[in-house]
């Protein structure tokens, strides 16, 4: 399982949930909060695959961020 | 393993050569959050870009190249080039921002040329009894309506 963390004050939960959904079919996916950040653990039938699927995550949460203008006001 | 790449501040730059990954810590009160999300933009398409904020006013960025592993010296290319993007997206924000006040009035211009000339009707319907500005010291005045001579009263030489 892979964790990602992604800080409250650099990504929109509006974009991390939106990142979830178009990587559904790929992985799954645990949603968490801790403190300043949004976690998102992800788990899939092996490793490699938890690891590539969770940097696409990263960049997507990104994109879709930069996208919408920053993080959730 | 992480390690300094050669030529780069070991504070500012780590390089992780198993993972193929460089992370950076960005000054925040240097480089403003747009200009950081631009250049990190720029490089979802070749690397995954992961940012974090370990501190306030310092961002890291989490670059790891795509495809084949990265030699020490493709990294610290990688590096060089995220700091000209970043350089280059602060200055432009940095543009963008001073000139925001001509940027919209030259779009208001567009906007309005755009719409055409008025109609007669509109013309018609225009209420032009408004004063256009007040001028309360007469600084659009005219010198001859200014300094006009005034009628001479009655009763005086």
């Amino acid at each position: 399982m892979i964790e990602l963390r992604f800080h409250r004050e650099l990504y929109a939960g509006t974009a991390i949930d939106a990142a979830l959904v178009r990587l559904a079919d790929y992985a799954q996916f645990e949603r968490a909060e801790d403190g300043a950040h949004f976690v998102v653990r992800v788990s899939a039938a092996n490793e490699k695959r938890a690891r590539k699927v969770a940097r696409e995550l990263g960049n997507f949460a990104l994109g879709l961020t930069v996208e919408k203008g920053g993080p959730d006001r | 393993m992480s390690e300094s790449l050669f030529g780069l501040s070991p504070d500012a730059v780590v390089a992780d050569l198993d993972e193929g990954a460089v992370h950076l810590r960005v000054d925040a009160q240097l480089y403003p959050l747009e200009a950081i999300y631009a250049a990190a933009y720029v490089f979802i398409a070749r690397c995954w870009v992961l940012l974090d904020k370990p501190e306030p006013n310092r961002i890291r960025v989490t670059l790891t190249a795509k495809g084949a592993q990265p030699s020490a010296d493709d990294l610290r290319a990688l590096v060089g080039e995220f700091g000209n993007e970043l350089l280059s997206s602060a200055w432009r924000h940095e543009i963008t921002k001073t000139n925001r006040a001509m940027i919209e009035a030259v779009t208001m211009q567009a906007f309005s040329g755009a719409m055409g000339p008025p109609s007669l009707d509109e013309l018609a319907a225009f209420d032009f009894t408004d004063e256009p500005f007040e001028d309360p010291l007469g600084i659009a005045q005219s010198w001859e309506d200014k300094y006009k001579k005034k009628p001479a009263k009655e009763g005086e030489p």
